[in-house]
């Protein structure tokens, strides 16, 4: 727990002093404007929860990708990555805390994203089911980041970083729905994209924006919940063994 | 927590760093054995590429070892990291290492919390470091304006945050300012005090006959030799160096051809201005040389005591720069 908050305290003191990392969150209410023109302009009033919820996901996931995913490579490139494997303490801990404060302040998209609308557009999409919204806020957020977890152990290993980031950027805005809910795409796109946790997120979210009530809302964070959970779990295992390939290999202080 | 008899112990270890493909790999570390007593000051010294991190990584549990065997406190550095990290602080070398757009305060924290510090206790340990290492009075300033020799004094504090029974030390005075490295020895000094183990690596000579107990001479990852500074020097005092100054220019060739032929003189060459030098390799060699300059005329002589440096150059050999494979 110790590691955990030590993890989570020092990315926030980190990101205060660099803000570039979260640079998306500055071109995140610029998308939302971008989305609300064309849905206002088409005369499609009912489809502005679509546009004030999708460029929010994408911050979240963006983020996740290009901050959190590049956490254990920014250390082992610092210089710190050896000096912190040769503490005592749970490296993966500390990782899991610092994803923790990188996802929660991208969090921020959503509200950024609301008041860009409002402000511009004069638009204010109620939130109908606001229990149901702050659940699957909470539930997305956590689901987020254990899948980061998987991304920073994986990235640490890999040669072309930034091929991965952008190979994983547009996919999955797809196969998570975030613009376009998943039951509008082909038909074979549904299997691939149940196993992604944003595409559960974006349906419950998108649901809590409409009058009519959130059917299977249990089920539907505890499968969220659940995608999260195996996320974590895979990314520990995966960064033991990216450590112990780096012990191995004598790369882990390697820039 | 009780420490082992002997702080570090390592047998037969070998470390080959494998090439691409098919290449044999070059081995940093060849079959080194090498025991530190607990409380010993241990200086490391050897050139670029001698192997030096290599062993303070293996030691430090973030590089494994091909073969052999090395322990910490008594535990195995493979099979019982987490025991080993509990014990160990190190400082490694250069400027990489800390977080810059972050506070000396901050960074301490960061580091501190990492060995399991928190509340009241954390903050009494990084104001006791900032103190030790004198950056009280910029403890909240960030670490990106700091001079190379501040940076150094952080690597520093961070490597001791933890309260270590052992303590490795990569180069750790690169890039101080004298007054620094001075106070980074009375550092060392109490380090030895308080009982801890330090392996410290090192360039400087001086600074390893300053404040090491022994010396190890390590080049091509093999150990040349583990002594007493003072010992090490006492191996080439057989190799004395006599130094002839205003030698008139045309007796130099003559007096060179006498010199060679006197018993247990190794060497002999004119050197720059008017001057011959003589080395020896036998211990009463030194007085033959001086009375024969004497008795040609030659007034101006002196000699002159190895240092550790000398030591090193002639255990390694004079290659130089040049970093071998």
């Amino acid at each position: 727990m110790n590691a955990l908050a030590a993890g989570f305290t020092f990315e926030v003191r980190l990101l205060r002093r660099s803000f570039d990392e979260m640079m998306v969150l500055v071109t995140a209410p610029l998308m939302t404007l971008i989305f609300l023109s064309i849905t206002e302009h088409a005369g499609r009033t009912d489809l502005a929860p679509y546009a004030v919820l999708a460029p929010a996901l994408i911050a979240l996931w963006t983020i996740a990708l290009f901050t959190s995913g590049e956490i254990i490579e920014r250390e082992r490139q610092n210089g710190s990555l050896e000096p912190l494997v040769a503490t005592p303490v749970a490296i993966g801990g500390v990782i899991t805390g610092q994803i923790l404060a990188v996802t929660l302040l991208s969090l921020v998209g959503f509200a950024e994203s609301w008041l860009a609308a409002w402000a511009v557009f004069g638009i204010v999409v109620p939130i109908v089911h606001p229990t149901a919204f702050a659940a699957a806020l909470v539930a997305t957020a956590f689901a987020m980041a254990g899948t980061a977890s998987v991304m920073s152990s994986v990235f640490v290993l890999s040669r072309s970083v930034r091929a991965y980031q952008n190979s994983l950027s547009y996919p999955f805005f797809v196969l998570g729905g975030v613009m376009v809910p998943v039951a509008l795409l082909p038909e074979w796109i549904e299997p691939l994209s149940r196993v992604v946790f944003l595409s559960w997120s974006a349906d419950v979210l998108r649901d809590s924006l409409t009058p009519e009530p959130v059917t299977s809302l249990v089920a539907r964070l505890g499968v969220i919940l659940a995608l999260g959970a195996t996320g974590f779990l895979v990314g520990l295992v995966l960064l033991r063994r990216a450590v112990d390939r780096l012990r191995r290999t004598g790369t882990i202080g390697f820039a | 927590m009780r420490m082992a008899e002997d702080a570090v112990e390592v047998r037969r270890l070998r470390r080959v760093f494998r090439g691409r493909r098919k290449s044999p790999g070059v081995a940093a570390l060849d079959s080194v054995d090498l025991v530190i007593p607990a409380g010993e000051v241990h200086g490391l010294l050897g050139p670029n590429g001698a192997g030096k991190t290599t062993l303070c990584k293996i030691l430090a549990t973030v590089l494994l070892p091909t073969s052999g065997h090395a322990s910490v406190g008594g535990h195995d550095v493979v099979r019982e990291t987490a025991a080993v990290r509990r014990i160990i602080g190190i400082v490694f070398g250069g400027e990489r290492g800390l977080y810059t757009r972050l506070t000396a305060r901050q960074n301490l924290e960061f580091w501190a919390a990492m060995y399991g510090l928190r509340g009241r206790t954390l903050r009494l340990r990084v104001d006791a470091m900032l103190s030790q290492i004198g950056l009280t009075e910029r403890a909240d300033d960030r670490v990106e304006g700091f001079s190379r020799g501040m940076k150094q004094r952080l690597h520093l504090a961070r490597g001791l945050i933890g309260d270590p029974q052992v303590v490795l030390l990569d180069e750790p005075t690169t890039g101080m300012d004298p007054v620094a490295a001075r106070e980074f020895r009375t550092l060392v000094g109490e380090l030895r005090d308080d009982g801890r183990t330090v392996l410290l690596t090192t360039h400087d000579m001086a600074e390893a006959e300053a404040v090491c107990d022994r010396v190890t001479l390590i080049d091509n990852g093999r150990l040349l030799a583990t002594e007493r500074p003072a010992a090490l020097s006492s191996w080439i005092s057989t190799y004395s160096r006599v130094d002839a100054r205003d030698v008139p220019a045309e007796r130099v060739p003559q007096l060179i051809c006498e010199l060679r032929d006197i018993p247990g003189v190794a060497g002999v060459r004119a050197i720059q201005p008017s001057g011959i030098r003589v080395e020896t390799d036998v211990a009463d060699a030194a007085p033959q040389v001086i009375r024969h300059l004497l008795d040609s005329g030659i007034n101006s002589v002196a000699t002159s005591t190895p240092d550790l440096e000398e030591v090193y150059l002639h255990i390694i050999g004079e290659r130089g720069l040049r970093v071998s494979r």
